[in-house]
């Protein structure tokens, strides 16, 4: 079982709320999606596993149990070609939950034209895998937005 | 890179193909004639989903899209 943490915190919205149809129509995988405060941040690791993949805008994480959770940083995001994000961990490392991986700012993305709505999803699970599904309200960074079995 | 190739087939072969960027969830492509795309080769070869809008094509692969990027660009070069 996977408890995985909202990598930023702000206005939950949903997987459906997410203006992007990959991600609103759960193409890469279920999961919920965050529009994050207005302010400079460090978005974190959902889970604590390995980094199998980082970009400026987008992270995997997988842990032990081979579930791996993609965190997207702002809609459209890789065309900023990393302009305004900084790495702080790399691909490979081993990380714990709750750790910062990425700092960013989402005002800098929204000012920009694009969503800064980060989308926090369950790869490859069905949608009866995850329960406890948080899709509306605020939550604080590092608190839980789903349970993945 | 049999993934690649079935790929590049779908997208009408590697002379349609203009240009091919990788995101974190899914390949941007740019093809000459989008009428030589085939959408059921590219959910065949493993795609999730596929988006169009004209001539750019997006074939949503997961998080794989940057490996899958590499190996298309090894053979079309």
């Amino acid at each position: 079982m996977t408890r995985v943490l909202s990598p930023v915190g702000g206005r939950v919205v949903g997987l459906a709320g997410v203006p992007d149809p990959v991600f609103a129509q759960a193409m890469v995988g279920p999961g919920t999606a965050v529009d994050p405060a207005r302010e400079p941040g460090q978005a974190i690791a959902p889970v604590t596993g390995k980094i199998v993949k980082m970009h400026p805008h987008a992270y995997v994480v997988v842990d032990d149990e081979g579930h791996g959770v993609l965190v997207h940083l702002g809609i459209d995001t890789v065309q900023l070609k990393g302009e305004g994000f900084e790495l702080l961990a790399a691909e490979g490392d081993r990380v714990t939950a709750g750790q910062p991986l990425v700092a960013w700012d989402p005002a800098a993305v929204e000012a920009g034209g694009r969503s800064p709505i980060c989308a926090v999803v369950a790869l490859d699970a069905s949608a009866e895998a995850l329960s406890d599904v948080v899709e509306s309200g605020t939550v604080q960074r590092g608190a839980e937005l789903y349970v993945w079995s | 890179m049999a993934k690649a190739e079935d790929i590049i087939a779908a997208l009408g072969g590697a002379d349609n193909i203009i240009e091919i960027e990788p995101c974190a969830t899914r390949l941007r492509t740019e093809v000459k004639d989008a009428g030589a795309v085939n959408e059921a080769g590219l959910k065949a070869a493993g795609a999730f989903g596929v988006m169009r809008q004209g001539t750019v094509v997006q074939v949503v692969v997961g998080p794989e899209a940057d490996t899958i990027a590499t190996d298309i660009e090894d053979i079309l070069d």
